[in-house]
């Protein structure tokens, strides 16, 4: 396509991210890698030693639910050996050999412990997997922090996360705004929402957004009116079901897919999305929808974290727990993120480098243009969709046709 | 394109009385930072730290999900409370006062109620 010549970013007015819990992308989409050699999943070669010295193969036995249970570690000190392999000297080596060391930590279950190998046949995942196979596919997005959810998150919502490897989210003098503040703030107005899914599951962005701008939330029935109505907000954060719960309606499975939840259950979350979004055709012409998690739970991926610029934050030795600190300077493990618009190419494999301040970064670039307060971070950070205020440049523009697409699929929701 | 049929998760899937998980543990610690924001008739009676199931986490975050917007839409109808009557300008009630009332030191004197001490039975 001509330089310039983008109708689909031209038309594009809506952005929704759908933020999934803790799996890591070999685990979900590194079957198709044995299909597509250009997705970069599940080979051969790859393998980690259990406890006794054994070579184990990543093998495509992952269940729905009662599999990683315990809750696999993905603290600080967990993924620094998951992905050091145990390895604390000053000039170790990057080798992502300690998954089935760290995990064996929790029960002491060599055989238990192999477990977090286990991965997905497609199959299994037809709403993931035909996403990734119809849209595209990031071979390189990877968690911000080597860490658990609430920091991870952070970096969706603020392109940082002040500091905190942890779960702490007491950061309430930070100095960046959220990218729901900056749109709502900006002048001409943008409309901005995160949609949690119900008040019983809530939103893990309590007390910097819940506490103080409640206007900014809504509920999953909500963004399905919306979507229905037309009125979705320029920029939408969706949340999936935290938790199981009992509502005046009936029982509500959680839809997050963190363990030891149903994955099921999050398949058919995000298929509602999806469907929620594609029913209305305006909607879908004018919307592009990124599917991401927050992070890898502790469960395997082959592919080493990048380094990266460091964040003007530093987390103490003591912060980190391993005895060294932290300035940010490289990301976490790799996820499964998938971009959906009909103005994309079927069978898109994305290598660019990703983390998750991409999404305040994309949002605020796409929207807002140049913005000066942001995190170092965030600054640095690729942009999953390009700028309207610039000349498109074709070899970065995912959403590259001509014309919208009429083959896309669809989900028996 | 035929429509992709979606597994649902069997009825099993489902269990309340799960054990939470660290981050919904860390969602309650979070939600009872910000319920000890809220003015005490907001707040919930249940005690955090006694909190173990999934079940028992959703009900808390349900409370004081519920809790919080309700106080900033109990505060948004503070905020826009009918004004109080406007006054009379202040030129045309020295006319009136000029008109009607005869001068002296003590002219509200009569118009002003006295706080008087109860009789002591």
């Amino acid at each position: 396509m001509a330089n310039g010549s983008a109708p689909g970013l031209d038309g594009l007015q809506h952005i929704v991210v759908l933020m999934m819990e803790n799996r890591s992308f070999d685990h979900m989409l590194g079957s198709l890698g044995a299909d597509d050699p250009r997705i970069d999943g599940i080979q051969n070669a790859i393998s980690n030693p259990d406890t006794n010295g054994t070579q184990v193969k990543p093998q495509p036995l992952a269940e729905f639910q009662g599999q990683v249970d315990p809750d696999p570690d993905h603290h600080f000190p967990a993924v620094d050996i998951q992905i050091f392999g145990g390895d604390t000297s000053a000039n170790r080596t990057a080798n992502m050999q300690g998954f089935i060391k760290s995990y064996f930590n929790q029960r002491r279950d060599v055989q238990h412990s192999q477990k977090i190998m286990y991965y997905f046949p497609k199959e299994k995942l037809p709403v993931l997997t035909t996403l990734a196979s119809e849209f595209a596919v990031f071979n390189r997005w990877f968690a911000s922090i080597p860490g658990p959810t609430i920091c991870n998150r952070a970096f969706a919502h603020y392109g940082t996360s002040f500091g905190r490897v942890d779960m702490n989210l007491l950061y309430i003098s930070e100095p960046f705004q959220s990218i729901y503040s900056r749109l709502i703030n900006a002048s001409p107005k943008h409309t901005s929402k995160l949609y949690y899914y119900d008040v019983a599951s809530s939103t893990m962005e309590i007390v910097n957004l819940l506490q103080n701008q409640p206007e900014l939330f809504g509920t999953f029935d909500q963004f399905l009116s919306d979507c229905s109505k037309g009125q979705l907000p320029d920029y939408s954060f969706v949340e999936p079901n935290y938790s199981d719960h009992d509502t005046d309606t009936g029982e509500e499975v959680a839809s997050d897919q963190h363990p030891d939840h149903n994955v099921q259950a999050g398949e058919l979350f995000i298929a509602q999305v999806y469907m929620a979004i594609k029913k209305n055709p305006a909607l879908w012409a004018s919307t592009a929808l990124l599917v991401v998690y927050d992070e890898h739970g502790g469960i395997f991926d082959h592919v080493v974290p990048p380094a990266c610029p460091p964040d003007q934050f530093t987390a103490s030795a003591n912060d980190t727990g391993t005895g060294t600190a932290f300035n940010f300077d490289r990301l976490g493990v790799r996820v499964p993120a998938v971009l959906i618009s009909p103005w994309i190419q079927k069978g898109t494999v994305v290598d660019r480098t990703f983390d998750h301040a991409s999404i305040p970064g994309t949002v605020t670039k796409f929207f807002l243009g140049d913005y000066g307060p942001r995190s170092p971070r965030e600054k640095n950070a690729d942009v999953f969709l390009e700028p309207k205020t610039q000349p498109v440049d074709p070899a970065r523009n995912l959403l590259s046709l001509a014309a919208m697409r009429n083959d896309c699929p669809e989900f028996d929701v | 394109m035929a429509i992709i049929q979606v597994p649902r998760p069997p009825k099993d899937a489902m269990n309340p009385n799960r054990p939470a998980n660290a981050l919904l543990l860390s969602q309650v610690e979070h939600m009872h930072e910000a319920e000890k924001r809220l003015p005490l008739r907001y707040r919930t009676d249940i005690y955090v730290n006694a909190i173990k199931t999934e079940g028992e986490v959703a009900n808390y975050i349900r409370e004081v999900t519920a809790a919080i917007h309700r106080a900033h839409v109990d505060a948004a109808r503070q905020r826009v409370r009918p004004a109080p009557k406007k006054r009379a300008p202040v030129l045309q009630i020295a006319a009136v006062a000029e008109e009607s009332a005869p001068k002296g030191p003590n002219n509200n004197a009569k118009n002003k109620k006295t706080k008087v001490a109860p009789k002591k039975k």
